[in-house]
């Protein structure tokens, strides 16, 4: 044995004098690469991707087993489907009122909604509803008649329960350097209802948000969440941020609301099945009811689940395991200047940058990851412009969660547009940040007044998300 | 959706060896140029094939208004082959799905399967009138392809001229007049003459494209999209109907015609990887010649036999999953082995050579 050692030795030796000159004949980027899974580039950890076109927001987590991949795919199947009136050999149950026949035509590519254009129909927004008190649990108490959310879609025979049209007030915005950004509003009218609506309805616009990555926010700790509430501005920072705690269905439980744009939904399961029951009417194991119970248009059908418990779980694991891609120009001197900028105006201190998935022995392609989603999960106060004036559990009418900010630039070239915020007003990057109020005005403030080559270095570190 | 990315972080380090030299300036003996192949790309399939779906919707349009008046076999006999000339154009086109395409929800509205059989038949038993704008206000369940083919063929692939109501052929001219419309709007957003056009994002890839920063991104959606096809053809549309056994679940069922579907998608991933549809161009075929011969030969034999496989399937789809199962599962191993090769030999390639 003594005497094989030392040979293995040198030729362990050679090994790593060969990996040495092959990286030395490389430019520097590699080494970045290879110093580990976990640089910051790697937005999703190991489930990082590198696709930088269409389908970037839509592949699966490459860290994973093949009978994960398979699951995964099943679930991609599913998501894709469409659902049509009932009896149907194929996909029955949909409606009777609805916003969409399946996931994709909200979520095109796992990605952003937005908001009609004139003489369109909402396709990939919908609108909350709810009237003064709180439901069971503290939610937002449904509108009579209406229930939690509009749908402006009917099957043949249904009616519709309104139709909605968005007209745009603008308003210009001088900053530092004469530049100026021209912000729009949003306008709702509801139209056609097909009864009166509650008197003191509240309604919250919503646009479909991006689904990738979502399984690592879901694998951040309670605690970790926790740790940066900070309810009272103790530190005296003007930012407070908190949770939203809401119900949990399948446990039977409060439990912090993570997902949504007011953090309302607590896991990606709920999520899904909430969506499909209010956003296709298909009823489910956890939302055994259809959307229209205890309406006039209920249609008096007390059928199976529309969706079985396989296919539901399949779906929500499709969400849970869609990888983050990985950050771009991420050497250039302009997107290294506009991170420094991202921290000095204090954007970091609600979309924190990163943040580590908690230890998963059931499911390792989830656990200990370092990622960086730039959120924190919170509600937020965001001032008044923004205000929906709707309370959804915890969150009061000006409270929003703070948004995931990781793959936001490539939403272009994944939906074609760049419509941001809850609503989708804002039309460009900079038109989302100038619209912080709130907790984030001194932000937004710090935005506008900064030097014009100051924006665009901020603007190229958000392009490189 | 697509799983073998990860070895791309490996291979990136290799991207970061590539050489230094900036892009030729005179076209090699291959006539390669990064710019030659997305301009290529652009005008020679983008454009053409929206152009040929387009053309031959408005002549699936105009066939279907002749048989409104005549009634005849004749007339119908060539709806039908009008359908499938079209449906051939749409599926080719199916190895580009992204850009309007996608982002403007064009594909849902033409192709959505399965069809709402109830409400198509309450719309047809109701008095409504189908007006260009009432047939926009309708599901896509209800509209595009499948509808079209459901009442042109008839369930069983066998509808005769008299069996048409007064109802099916004034739904069935407006299906295709949105057909034509929405078709005609895909290909002015790729006309480099309109505004925002998708030739112009496309071919100014690296030089002030907001969708495509690099050529490399460019060309990686290129793959991706073919990539993507295969993997949609083989596990979706193939792979998930042979699983569950389940005839029902096969897209153009009443035309009979998914096989033709399935491989007019592969001959779509042949054109974007020659870089041609009409007329041939620069293609992807040449940055890979230019680099790497042995793969552009095995690409090649791929999609060839890919084509070939599904050339074995005798029957139609939906009695095949049954019949032959053994065929169909070595299409869709076919299809799945050239859509391996182009997730992890040529999409590293192109990370290699182009910036």
């Amino acid at each position: 044995m003594s005497a094989v050692k030392p040979r293995f030795q040198s030729f362990r030796w050679t090994i790593v004098l060969v990996c040495v000159i092959a990286l030395s004949s490389c430019r520097k980027e590699p080494e970045a690469w290879s110093a580990s899974e976990e640089h910051p580039w790697a937005s999703g950890g190991s489930q990082t991707v590198f696709d930088v076109g269409a389908g970037a927001f839509s592949h699966g987590f490459p860290q994973m087993s093949a009978t994960a991949n398979a699951l995964h795919d099943i679930g991609d199947m599913q998501f894709e489907q469409t659902f049509v009136s009932s009896p149907a050999p194929v996909n029955p149950g949909l409606g009777p009122l609805f916003n969409s026949v399946s996931c994709t035509s909200c979520h095109v590519g796992d990605g952003r909604g937005k908001p009609p254009m004139a003489g369109e129909q909402p396709i990939s927004m919908l609108f909350r509803l709810s009237v003064p008190g709180t439901a069971a649990h503290g939610g937002p108490l449904p509108a009579p008649g209406f229930g939690g959310q509009l749908q402006p879609r009917a099957i043949f025979g249904a009616q519709p329960e309104a139709q909605i049209s968005i007209s745009w007030s603008e308003e210009p915005i001088t900053l530092a350097g004469g530049e100026v950004v021209q912000l729009r509003t949003p306008h709702y009218q509801f139209t056609d209802e097909y009864q009166t609506f509650p008197v003191g309805m509240m309604t919250s616009p919503r646009v479909a948000p991006p689904v990738f990555g979502l399984g690592l926010l879901e694998a951040i700790s309670d605690a970790d969440i926790r740790s940066r509430s900070d309810e009272g501005d103790a530190d005296g920072d003007g930012i407070s941020g908190r949770t939203n705690e809401v119900w949990d269905v399948a446990q039977q439980r409060s439990s912090i609301g993570r997902f949504g744009w007011k953090a309302e939904q607590p896991t990606l399961l709920q999520q899904s099945a909430a969506a499909y029951n209010e956003d296709m009417g298909i009823t489910n194991p956890l939302f055994a009811l259809e959307s229209t119970y205890g309406q006039p248009q209920f249609d008096g059908v007390n059928d199976d689940s529309e969706l079985t418990d396989s296919v539901l779980h399949a779906v929500a694991f499709y969400v849970r395991t869609l990888a983050v891609p990985a950050r771009r120009t991420t050497d250039d001197p302009l997107t290294n200047e506009g991170a420094r900028i991202f921290s000095a105006a204090g954007c970091d201190r609600c979309h924190t940058p990163e943040q580590r998935t908690v230890v998963n022995v059931a499911f390792a392609p989830l656990s200990n990851q370092r990622i960086f989603p730039y959120t924190d999960l919170l509600l937020h106060d965001m001032g008044a412009a923004l205000s929906d004036g709707r309370p959804t559990f915890r969150a009061d009418g000006n409270e929003w969660r703070t948004p995931p900010l990781w793959g936001i630039g490539l939403t272009q070239v994944v939906n074609g547009h760049q419509n941001f915020l809850h609503d989708g007003r804002a039309r460009t990057l900079l038109e989302a940040i100038l619209w912080h109020g709130g907790e984030a005005e001194q932000s937004a403030n710090a935005v506008r007044t900064m030097s014009r080559p100051e924006r665009q270095a901020l603007l190229a570190f958000l392009g490189s998300l | 959706m697509k799983h073998n990315l990860f070895l791309l972080s490996s291979l990136l380090l290799l991207g970061a060896c590539k050489k230094d030299s900036a892009e030729p300036t005179t076209p090699t003996p291959e006539g390669f140029t990064p710019t030659a192949v997305l301009n290529d790309f652009a005008a020679h399939v983008a454009q053409d094939n929206y152009d040929d779906l387009a053309g031959l919707s408005t002549g699936l349009h105009d066939r279907i208004v002749a048989f409104s008046t005549s009634l005849s076999e004749a007339d119908l006999a060539l709806c039908k082959q009008q359908w499938r000339d079209t449906r051939l154009s749409w599926e080719r086109s199916e190895a580009l799905l992204f850009g309007p395409v996608a982002t403007e929800s064009i594909d849902p509205r033409i192709d959505t399967w399965p069809v709402n059989f109830v409400d198509l038949e309450a719309e047809l038993s109701s008095g409504n009138a189908f007006t260009a704008e009432y047939i926009t206000s309708l599901e896509d369940a209800l509209k595009g392809f499948h509808p079209i083919e459901y009442l042109l063929f008839g369930v069983n692939g066998d509808k005769t001229a008299a069996q048409f109501t007064a109802r099916e052929i004034e739904y069935i001219i407006a299906l295709a007049t949105d057909l034509a419309n929405l078709t005609a709007s895909l290909d002015q957003r790729w006309d480099p003459a309109t505004e925002n056009n998708y030739t112009t994002v496309f071919s100014t890839a690296g030089s002030g494209s907001a969708e495509y920063p690099t050529q490399r991104a460019a060309f990686a959606e290129l793959v991706n999209a073919m990539a993507g096809i295969c993997d949609e053809v083989a596990n979706g549309k193939m792979g998930d109907v042979l699983l569950a056994q389940d005839p029902s679940m096969e897209e153009s069922p009443f035309a009979k015609n998914s096989i033709v579907d399935f491989t007019n998608n592969i001959r779509g991933v042949e054109n974007v990887y020659l870089g041609r549809y009409a007329a041939d161009g620069t293609g992807m075929e040449n940055f890979v010649r230019e680099h790497d011969l042995q793969l552009d030969n095995t690409i090649k034999q791929q999609i060839a036999s890919s084509i070939s496989s599904l050339g074995t399937i005798t029957v139609p789809f939906g009695q095949a999953i049954i019949e032959q199962p053994v065929q169909v599962q070595q299409a869709i191993d076919a299809i799945n082995a050239l859509a391996t090769t182009l997730n992890e030999d040529l999409l590293p390639l192109v990370h290699q050579h182009i910036d």
